[in-house]
């Protein structure tokens, strides 16, 4: 059973990454609040006599159920559907991610005086891309690579096949690095 | 599409889609400190409510757990120790229908009790009637009511 301390440092570790991730899904701060709130309450009320290492996947399962919870009271069911569209081929792009990441290595700790609000600005851009990624893609990307749960784990959560992740994890990245590179930027 | 690159491996491509990811979530993770103050409280607010649902769940739990039940043994009632939650369904219900059971058995004595008052009471009037001097048939005959209305007012 998770101790008290074992529940908050998790909630506390786990609570920005949720809302961000939320935010990106529901496009409101306000409403990705409620959601991460109501998972956090749903976690502790029905799980909290679970062992701490069970805590990360039942949360995010509780998550994602609070969001798609959140849309269908919403009605707004069909507009999600429509970010479900599939990307349009990766074609060869894996030459594409190597040059972006030899050119980010070299720009590593290329910071000015003015660094710090370029990078703000660097930040928000990224930010923007990963929430413009379809609904699918972004929650797989998130959950692997964010949330580092594993390609097992990241299936469960979503409901859908390991294979499913894999192409969904494979084309947001190349979706990522084509945006991203389009605007010059190297994370 | 540059040629002059060797193909990579399936494994490799892989691994730079997972370097490039990583990167790219290692910058999420930097914006997603720089929250503002007042969702960082909200946030904060919400551990806590969640917290404090997990301490009344824990509080509650054990006293759920061992509370004394009413078990039926037999035709007697015995008190136990409550047993496994998942056992909890039936002793609330044997609770509940308890009064029923208990209501229906007390209906079901007096209507004995009454029928079994009946009987004896045709028995006995039965039983005066065969052991008495006079016929039964006696007593739907009206010569003998005229004779007995004669011997009470000569």
């Amino acid at each position: 059973m998770a101790s008290d301390k074992e529940l908050s440092d998790f909630l506390a570790s786990v609570e920005k990454r949720a809302f961000k991730r939320t935010a990106y899904s529901v496009r409101d701060e306000d409403a990705a609040l409620d959601i991460v709130q109501d998972a956090m309450i749903r976690l502790a009320d029905k799980y909290a006599d679970r062992p701490a290492a069970e805590l990360p996947l039942l949360f995010q399962r509780i998550l994602s159920n609070a969001t798609m919870d959140w849309f269908r009271r919403r009605k707004v069911r069909s507009a999600v559907e429509t970010n479900f569209s599939g990307f349009d081929g990766a074609g060869d792009e894996d030459f594409d991610l190597l040059e972006l990441l030899e050119t980010q290595d070299g720009s590593l700790g290329a910071e000015g005086a003015d660094a710090e609000a370029s990078r703000a600005q660097m930040l928000q851009v990224i930010e923007q891309e990963v929430a413009l990624l379809p609904a699918r893609q972004r929650e797989a990307f998130l959950l692997r690579y964010w949330e580092e749960l594993d390609v097992a784990e990241t299936a469960a959560v979503m409901g859908c096949s390991e294979g499913s992740v894999k192409t969904h994890c494979s084309r947001a990245v190349h979706a990522l690095a084509k945006a991203l590179r389009a605007k010059g930027i190297a994370p | 599409m540059n040629h002059s690159r060797p193909l990579t491996p399936p494994f490799d491509a892989q691994a730079l889609e997972a370097r490039f990811a990583l990167r790219v979530t290692a910058r999420l993770s930097e914006q997603a400190q720089r929250q503002p103050h007042a969702i960082e409280e909200r946030l904060r607010f919400a551990r806590q409510q969640a917290l404090e649902r997990a301490r009344a769940r824990r509080r509650t739990a054990p006293v759920a757990a061992t509370a004394p039940s009413v078990h039926a043994v037999g035709s007697t009632l015995a008190l136990g120790d409550g047993g496994e939650p998942r056992d909890g369904w039936f002793q609330r219900a044997v609770a509940a229908a308890l009064p029923l059971v208990v209501l229906l058995g007390g209906l079901a004595l007096i209507h004995w009790n009454h029928a079994h008052a009946q009987i004896e009471a045709a028995a006995q009037i039965d039983a005066e009637l065969l052991v008495d001097d006079l016929p039964p048939t006696a007593y739907s005959d009206p010569g003998f009511f005229e004779f007995l209305r004669k011997q009470q007012n000569p």
